[in-house]
C-alpha cells in the first residue's frame, strides 16, 4: 500500500485495540545499527501474496485455446466457458487444488493474502482503457459494474483479467448455475406465499422476469484460532412448591459453579461481505441482510479468474481491505467458538452466564471472490424509501426476501384476532364468576 | 378464579394480537434473518477442553426463576468482555 492512503479507520466497540498498529516495515529503530542476525530477520522479505494472476490473459482478451476467437462466454448452468465462433468448450481451473486453498488448515499461520486480495489504492481509476490487439483502437471498461466489453470497430471482447489495485478483479469466480428461469420461478414461488398482506403496489408492479445476475464481491476466509471463555454456571439441586390452589409457587435450589472451557479450531471457507456497503446489515435502513441470508456457497467450485463468467451479468467492486474486515472476523469466530463450547456445559441444566471471553488467531488466509446471486429489487416508496431485495444463491438455489407489507391490512388482522382473543378471555370471565 | 388468573386473562388479547402482527411482519420482511456462520461453516475443532476445572462456589436457596440470570449460552453472537491476549 502507498503512503499516500489514509490509514483504515480503527475498529471501534468493546475490546478493541486503542492504538493504531505502525505501518508495516517501519520500525522504531533503523535496522542498519543493529547487529546482524536482528537486522537480517527484520529486513527478510515479507511473506508474499499468493499470485493467482494469470499470465496469458494480461493484455486482456480471453482468448479460446482452440481457434484463438475472443468471443467467450459461460455456458449457462455450467462451469464451462464456450467459444461462440468454434463451440470449443472448456473448463477453469479450480483455485482450491490450483492454489492449495484447501489444504493446510492446521498449519496456518500469520495473515496470507492471495493477490486479488491485496490492499485496495484508492489512486487507481475504476474505468480502465486497453488497446485492442485486434485494431489498436482504445477500449474502456468501467470496473464498477461490468468486467467485459466489446471493441466497437472489430468486436474483439475484453475482459479485466489484469490485477489492478482498485479491487475489481478477484483471485477466483463461482460461475452461476441457477439460470434465470428458475430463479423467476423461484422467487415467484416466494412471493405467492407472501401475497395477503403484502404491499399493494409491490403486488401491481410484481415483475420477477426483471431479475438481474450480480456477482457480489466477498472475501472467503480460512482460519485456525483458539478461543477462552469464563462464566457462571448453575446446576438444579431442588425443585419444591410452596403454597396451595393460586397461590402455589415453584422454587429452587441451585449449586453455582465457575466455568472456563478452551477449544482450537479451524474455520474452512467463512465468507465475509468485502463491500461497505453490503456489509451493512442494519435491518432498519437496508435488506442487505436478506442476501447475507443465502450464503454459503460451494466456494470449493470457483474456478480461477477469468471475466468471460461475467459476460452478460453485472458485478460489484471490492471497497475493504483485510484489515478493516479482521474485526468482523474476529466477532464471528468468537461467535463460532461459542457455539462449540455449547455442548460441553450440557450438565449445568439451569444455563450458563458467559463473562469474558478470548480469542487467539493463530492464522488466516484471504481470498477475493466473486459470488453469484440473482438479485430482484422492489423501492418502496419512491427515493429514499426502504430499497427490498429478493435474492437466490446463484449456485444454491436458496431463496429469500423481503415483502413489503400492507400496514393497514396486517395491523386490522392483528386487531381483529386481538378482539376476538379478548371475547373468549371476557366470556371466560363472566362464566366463572 | 383468582385476580392474577383474571389479568392473564385479560392481557389474551392484546398479546395475541401482538404476537401475530410480529409473527407476519418478520414473515414477510424476514428481518431477523442472517447468515447462520456458527452452523452452516465448516468447522474442525478439538474436543473442547477445561470441564476438570469445573469448580463449585456457591449455591442459591429458594429463587422462583428457572434460568441462570443472564442466560447466554445460546446467544453466540452477544460479546461479553473481551480478554486481549499477546498473540491476537
Amino acid at each position: 500500500m502507498s503512503n499516500t492512503t489514509p490509514p483504515p479507520v480503527p475498529p471501534t466497540g468493546p475490546g478493541s485495540p486503542r492504538d493504531v498498529p505502525p505501518v508495516p516495515g517501519s520500525y522504531p529503530i533503523d535496522p542498519a545499527t543493529l547487529p546482524d542476525p536482528i537486522r537480517d530477520e527484520l529486513l527478510a522479505p515479507d511473506p508474499v501474496a499468493i499470485d493467482t494472476a494469470a499470465e496469458e490473459l494480461k493484455d486482456g482478451a480471453n482468448r479460446c485455446p482452440k481457434c484463438g476467437a475472443t468471443d467467450i462466454r459461460q455456458r449457462p448452468g455450467t462451469d464451462l466457458l464456450i467459444c461462440l465462433y468454434c463451440r470449443n468448450e472448456w473448463h477453469g481451473q479450480r483455485v482450491e487444488e490450483e492454489f492449495g486453498f484447501g489444504e493446510g488448515l492446521d498449519e496456518l499461520t500469520g495473515t496470507v493474502i492471495a493477490s486479488g486480495a491485496r490492499d485496495i489504492d484508492t489512486d487507481v481509476s475504476s474505468l480502465m482503457t486497453y488497446k485492442c490487439t485486434g485494431c489498436g483502437a482504445e477500449v474502456t471498461v468501467n470496473t464498477e459494474s461490468t468486467m467485459t466489453a466489446r471493441c466497437h470497430w472489430c468486436r474483439h471482447v475484453f475482459g479485466v483479467n489484469e490485477q489492478v489495485a482498485n479491487g475489481a478483479v478477484p483471485d477466483a469466480v463461482l460461475p452461476f448455475h441457477i439460470k434465470k428461469d428458475d430463479a423467476v420461478a423461484r422467487i415467484r414461488q416466494f412471493v405467492d406465499k407472501r401475497r395477503l398482506f403484502a404491499l399493494k403496489e409491490f403486488k401491481e408492479q410484481f415483475t420477477p422476469e426483471n431479475v438481474v445476475g450480480v456477482y457480489l464481491p466477498y472475501m472467503i476466509v480460512d482460519g485456525k484460532a483458539s478461543a477462552d471463555v469464563a462464566g457462571r454456571g448453575e446446576i438444579k439441586t431442588r425443585e419444591y412448591t410452596q403454597g396451595s390452589g393460586d397461590k402455589k409457587k415453584t422454587y429452587y435450589d441451585a449449586d453455582i459453579y465457575e466455568v472456563e472451557r478452551h477449544v482450537d479450531f479451524t474455520v474452512d471457507d467463512l465468507p465475509l461481505e468485502s463491500s461497505t456497503e453490503r456489509g451493512n446489515l442494519d435491518t432498519g435502513v437496508n435488506t442487505n441482510n436478506i442476501i447475507n441470508t443465502i450464503l454459503p456457497f460451494d466456494t470449493k467450485n470457483a474456478v480461477k479468474w477469468n471475466a468471460s463468467y461475467l459476460s452478460g451479468y453485472t458485478s460489484e467492486k471490492r471497497d475493504t481491505d483485510v484489515e478493516q474486515l479482521r474485526p468482523r472476523l474476529e466477532d464471528q469466530l468468537l461467535s463460532i467458538a461459542r457455539c462449540q463450547v455449547e455442548e460441553s456445559v450440557n450438565r449445568f441444566d439451569r444455563g450458563v452466564r458467559w463473562e469474558q471471553e478470548r480469542l487467539d488467531v493463530h492464522g488466516t488466509r484471504w481470498v477475493a471472490m466473486y459470488l453469484p446471486v440473482w438479485l430482484y429489487s422492489y423501492q418502496q416508496g419512491g427515493k429514499g424509501g426502504m430499497l427490498h431485495y429478493i435474492a437466490v444463491n446463484g449456485r444454491t438455489g436458496e431463496t429469500m426476501g423481503s415483502v413489503p407489507v400492507q400496514q393497514w391490512k396486517l395491523l386490522l388482522a392483528a386487531i381483529t384476532v386481538g378482539t376476538f382473543l379478548e371475547g373468549i378471555a371476557l366470556w371466560m370471565l363472566g362464566s366463572s364468576t | 378464579m383468582s385476580d392474577d388468573g383474571g389479568l392473564a386473562l385479560l392481557l389474551l388479547g392484546p398479546a395475541g394480537g401482538a404476537g401475530l402482527y410480529w409473527m407476519l411482519y418478520r414473515y414477510y420482511r424476514n428481518t431477523d434473518k442472517s447468515h447462520a456462520f456458527e452452523r452452516e461453516t465448516v468447522v474442525d475443532a478439538k474436543p473442547v477442553t477445561g470441564a476438570e476445572r469445573d469448580r463449585k462456589v456457591d449455591e442459591i436457596k429458594g429463587t422462583r426463576e428457572s434460568r441462570i440470570q443472564g442466560d447466554n449460552l445460546r446467544d453466540y453472537r452477544k460479546r461479553v468482555q473481551r480478554i486481549r491476549g499477546d498473540s491476537s
